[in-house]
């Protein structure tokens, strides 16, 4: 023996999982759909999620060295998600200094002030882009439609169209009391398109295959559990599918539903948020389930045509409250 | 315009005075029928809540205190005897006077002292360790170094020092209030008597070991020889399981015991340098922490500590010359009787030693070697 | 002479005394303990406080070996008996005179768990043979090697028992184990009397299927009760070393003076990683020896599995009976990672194998909350060290929750007798 031993209490052993490696296989899975927006929005997408993430890495390296004094928790990856995610939720035009301020919000005010991670209440990023959403209306709402590839790197000249989302689209032709069937002839509702190359709208929002393929990752890497996206999407299809019967010209149907917006991107990468969701499986669902519910409810009968990052945020409140009364099912208690 | 204001303040005056009504017959109807005498208690307390007295909190005790029939049950060890007096005073009651008390750290078993033999790799707390195993050192006893005491003092009067990894305890702020005395799994903290200008003598150690082995485990250590219960003229020390305990109702502070120590186990703090002091700070520790600290650096066969170290030599030095010569003859009186002494304690410690380190072979020796069953595929 | 759980034992003979393999040197000092027999023969030297694998100091006798020579009515031979006495009250002396204690981990005296109280009926005899502690082969090997001995024994509980069925329950990954058995078992039901109602199930393999609780929920689909004991749901539960120690003392009336040990770790070569048939009380640093000494990078040596076993901090320490393994393992493989904030992940959670909320029964310790934790079953973990192994953040949830544990179940106790 030629060293002092090691002793401490049991177990001895522990998994490879830590807070940086389960950080970092969310930033994996992120890949694809930063991929498919870089590709289809160009230089700006790269600007806007550089100054994303940059800010965000640097405001909670900032904060914690020297506002709080603590060590640093810049190396767990999780300000780098929050960075992604922002600039995912954002118009590709959207200006450096509006990213900026919403980095400022997102970590500053939504992370930090209640004392980092695993303390916040509310998702940053989603709090960050629900910010510059209200703040900055004319930026948020001003979505580029992905013209060619081409274009977008500046290859070819920029005929790169502004206007509405889908969702957007419909949600003004029905205040102006056109049915779906009118609106859909001059918006393009493309299933088959939106599931690769989606239509406008935030960065994020392009492909619904790119952000399928990350939350597979997920879940096979076991990072999250299934219940929160799934019951959140079931919700959705349940929900308006309903409405859809009953009045098919007024609601759009679930498929539409499911694929337009941030209606993917939210469920499988923000409302799975560790922090901000419920522990057990069953508030999980509870908290799907509210998500669903509030998001189709702001898309048919609220003012904004997406409702996703407030149906978010609305049921992060409640999370406390599940945790309460959502326990895990104890051995030997009936 | 006029108009406008005129309602509006018409209006807020209205709510105000109607929520004002309401608010009223509100706490007239819940008010709670109480004791006013417990608030006056209450405003007199330290308002701490540490529970050192024994009650929930500083409203507990004062509730207590209104009921009780007399003080004799009740003490405020944070707020003193002065606290006390108030309490009295509100209550109309005689108090009787304690005596100030301060939680002393009993284990000397530094860094230096005290040999890692182990790494300990579990969550910092003391309780944990305990239950694990005895500790990342070779004694069983002493201090864990983990700090459940300065996380439980309510006060901040406690902080490990990081060169000897004990605990510190600050006499000033220090209330004793008895919180780290039961978060101590080793029972080293004590509460003792603060004593005359804040003087005190004690033994800084609780090891139970017999005496070689216990000194093999720390250097500080003490050996249970008994030394000091012969010299101390007061019977204030007894020595039990291997570990000597100053009594401090007894204790007169004669430093008899500090001087005949042989590992310099016996503390006495704060006391003031024989007569002239020309330098404060070394005043403050003379003697006795000084060896120990040497320690380290001279070897185990040194056990005692030197008689007339070089601050003492200084000392002498300024005195006027008769007076030194008498307090060196003092001295050396000492030390020729500590040497004496030290003959019959190092003698049990040598038979001890031996055995204490061979076990491990004597051991039921198995005759035909375990045979290795089969292997592992 | 702290060999088992309940009270120590009491010697019984002194400093000088001759002493045999397998004589009695101490006596049972409760109902729930057991005797102690000497390993091996020689003179007793001196009956003095030892420390033992935590560093307390615990009563040892120690003998200094001369020769080998065995008590008279041990039978040393091989051969296999296999028929079963009918005396049930005989077969529990002996148990009980030949020190049989659990070898599963707890050690608990054989004798006591065999006798249901009162009121209380065995529905099914548990063998269990999961060994779930990664690393451990100790009980594998035994199924292998000493199979028939394992269903004779089972087979004697179970009579003792009132002849309730027995299922040994044997994981997934160890088929060679669970082919051993079933043929060890074919054989021994179509030669002899007393063995129907014997069944090897086979579990998944999942930590910590070898835990009682999990075990019978596994075999018999029932749950025990919060602070309940198996028998309430009808269960007992014995090792598959048990059963062989049952065996060996009823049928050879030898005493429990042996078991296996594994001697293995990540710092060892596949070479040198054994198992050791042992004299129960030999040092561990003479097994070390034997086993080829201590790798140089080993930085932890754990007695018992690497989830719930003992890190010691040197092998002065004794073996006793419940001594299974001797791990070693470097510094990577086994120090904990920085604690940091919790990310509110719930693995935790969905690792426990008792349904309880790690996370938040930390939260509760910390903060002295005693009601809450109770609401939380904070006394039904097993402290299996699932949530701390699954941790990402690294929070130490059990060390933390061992403590609280402890305190909370001695507050249920001191309030029961006012109820």
């Amino acid at each position: 023996m030629n060293n002092t031993l090691l002793v401490s209490p049991a177990p001895h052993h522990h998994s490879s999982n830590s807070t940086k490696s389960l950080m970092r296989d969310v930033v994996i899975a992120l890949i694809p759909a930063v991929f498919v927006s870089v590709v289809f929005y160009g230089w700006k997408e790269l600007l806007v999620l550089g100054v994303s993430v940059a800010s965000c890495v640097a405001l909670e390296y900032l904060i914690t060295r020297f506002l709080l004094k603590r060590p640093s928790t810049i190396g767990d990856w999780s300000a780098v998600i929050t960075g992604i995610l922002l600039a995912l939720n954002l118009p590709v035009s959207t200006p450096w200094w509006v990213v900026f301020i919403g980095a400022i919000v997102a970590i500053g005010v939504a992370k930090m002030t209640f004392g980092g991670i695993g303390q916040n209440l509310f998702n940053p990023a989603l709090v960050g882009r629900v910010f510059l959403l209200i703040s900055f209306p004319t930026y948020m709402t001003n979505w580029t439609h992905p013209s060619s590839i081409a274009g977008a790197w500046g290859f070819a000249s920029a005929d790169a169209v502004t206007g509405a989302t889908s969702l957007g689209a419909v949600k003004e032709g029905l205040m102006t009391g056109a049915g779906l069937q009118d609106i859909a002839a001059y918006a393009d509702f493309s299933y088959l398109d939106r599931l690769f190359i989606g239509m406008g709208g935030s960065m994020g929002e392009l492909s619904a295959i790119a952000i399928l393929f990350g939350f597979g990752y997920l879940l096979a890497r076991k990072v999250i559990r299934p219940y929160i996206t799934l019951s959140i999407l079931a919700t959705v299809v349940v929900f308006s599918g309903i409405f859809w019967l009953v009045d098919p010209s007024q609601y759009t149907d679930p498929l539409f539903n499911i694929l337009t917006g941030g209606m993917l991107l939210g469920s499988v990468f923000m409302a799975t948020d560790y922090v901000t969701s419920p522990m057990s499986s069953m508030g999980g669902v509870i908290f799907g389930v509210g998500i669903g519910i509030i998001t189709m409810l702001i898309r048919y009968f609220g003012a904004y045509p997406e409702g996703m990052s407030f149906a978010i945020l609305l049921m992060n409140a409640v999370v406390p409250l599940i945790n309460r009364f959502c326990h895990t099912k104890k051995y030997g208690r009936a | 315009m006029t108009q406008t204001i005129i309602w509006t303040i018409a209006i807020i005056t209205g709510l105000g005075i109607i929520l004002a009504v309401v608010l009223y017959l509100v706490a007239k109807k819940f008010k709670v029928e109480e004791d006013p005498r417990i608030d006056e208690v209450e405003k007199v307390m330290p308002g701490a809540n540490c529970g050192g007295c024994g009650f929930a909190g500083c409203r507990a005790f004062a509730q207590s205190c209104v009921e009780a029939p007399n003080l004799d049950n009740n003490y405020c060890p944070v707020g003193g005897n002065e606290v006390m007096k108030k309490v009295a005073a509100v209550l109309g009651m005689e108090v009787k006077e304690k005596t100030p008390m301060v939680a002393v750290v009993r284990c000397n078993g530094t860094c230096a002292n005290r040999p890692k033999t182990n790494e300990y790799g579990g969550y910092q707390s003391c309780r944990v360790k305990a239950q694990l195993y005895t500790g990342d050192t070779g004694c069983a006893y002493g201090c864990l170094g983990c700090g459940d005491c300065v996380s439980v003092c309510q006060f901040g009067a406690l902080s490990m020092d990081p060169e000897t990894g004990l605990p510190v305890v600050d006499e000033e702020k220090c209330t004793a209030c008895g919180a780290c005395v039961k978060a101590c799994p080793h029972n080293i903290i004590e509460l003792r008597n603060k004593g005359r200008r804040n003087m005190r003598v004690y033994v800084s150690c609780v090891n139970h070991d017999k005496g070689g082995v216990a000194k093999k485990a720390c250097k500080a250590a003490c050996i249970g020889c008994g030394l000091c219960a012969k010299t101390c003229p007061f019977g204030a020390i007894t020595v039990e399981n291997n570990v000597a305990y100053i009594d401090y109702e007894k204790c007169r502070m004669c430093k008899k015991c500090v001087a005949v120590c042989p590992t310099g186990a016996i503390h006495a703090v704060n006391f003031p340098v024989p007569k002239v002091a020309p330098e404060k700070p070394a005043a403050e520790k003379p003697a006795v922490e000084k060896p120990v600290a040497e320690k380290p650096a001279a070897p185990a066969a040194a056990p005692k500590a030197p008689v007339i170290d070089a601050a003492m030599e200084a000392k002498l030095a300024a005195m006027d010359p008769e007076k030194a010569e008498k307090v060196r003859k003092a001295l050396l009186a000492k030390a020729a009787k500590a040497a004496e002494a030290d003959k019959p304690s190092a003698a049990p410690a040598k038979e001890e030693t031996p055995e204490a380190a061979k076990p491990a072979e004597e051991k039921k020796v198995e005759p035909a070697a375990p045979a290795a069953e089969t292997k592992k595929e | 002479m702290a060999q088992h759980l309940g009270a120590p034992a009491t010697p019984i003979v002194a400093a000088g005394d001759k002493v045999k393999v397998g004589q009695v040197i101490a006596e049972p000092a409760g109902f729930i303990s057991a005797f102690v027999h000497s390993s091996v023969s020689g003179t007793v030297r001196k009956i003095a406080p030892r420390k033992d694998l935590a560093g307390r100091e615990v009563m040892h006798i120690e003998i200094e070996v001369e020769g080998d020579e065995w008590m008279e009515g041990i039978d040393l031979s091989d051969t296999l008996v296999t028929a079963i006495p009918e005396d049930n009250k005989a077969i529990l002396d002996k148990i009980k005179a030949n020190g049989v204690v659990g070898l599963g981990g707890a050690t608990f005296p054989t004798h006591v768990k065999l006798c249901p109280p009162p009121g209380k009926k065995a529905d099914c005899l548990i063998l269990n043979g999961a060994e779930c502690e990664p690393y451990l082969t100790s009980d594998y090997r035994i199924m292998l090697e000493r199979s028939k001995e394992i269903i004779i024994g089972a087979a004697i509980m179970k009579q003792v028992l009132g002849g309730c069925p027995a299922v040994i329950g044997i994981e997934e990954n160890k088929p060679e184990a669970i082919r051993k058995m079933n043929e060890a078992l074919a054989e021994l039901q179509a030669g002899c009397k007393g063995y129907d109602g014997i069944t090897v199930q086979v579990l998944k393999k999942k930590y910590p299927q070898g835990g009682e609780k999990q075990l019978i929920d596994a075999v018999m689909k029932r749950q025990v009760k919060s602070m309940g004991l198996p028998i309430d749901v009808g269960a007992v539960v014995q090792n598959v070393a048990t059963s062989l120690a049952v065996y060996e003392a009823v049928q050879k009336n030898k005493p429990l003076i042996t078991n296996v040990l594994t001697v293995t770790g990540n710092t060892l070569p596949v070479d040198k990683q054994h198992n050791y048939l042992f004299r129960i009380g030999i040092p561990l640093s003479y097994i070390a020896e034997v086993a080829g000494g201590v790798p140089e990078d080993a930085a932890k040596i754990i007695s018992g599995g690497p989830m719930m076993g003992k890190a010691i901090a040197n092998l002065d320490a004794t073996t006793v009976k419940g001594s299974s393994s001797l791990l070693y393992f470097t510094r990577e493989k086994t120090e904990r990672g920085v604690e940091s904030a919790c990310i509110r992940c719930g693995k935790c959670s969905e690792a426990c194998p008792m349904g309880l909320e790690p996370f938040l029964l930390q939260k509760y310790a910390r903060n002295g909350m005693f009601d809450e934790l109770e609401e939380n079953a904070v006394q039904d973990c097993i402290e299996c060290g699932c949530c701390l192994y699954s941790c990402p953040a690294n929070i130490p949830l059990l060390d933390i929750i061992r403590i609280a544990k402890g305190d909370v179940i001695k507050i249920i106790r001191s309030r029961a007798p006012r109820k």
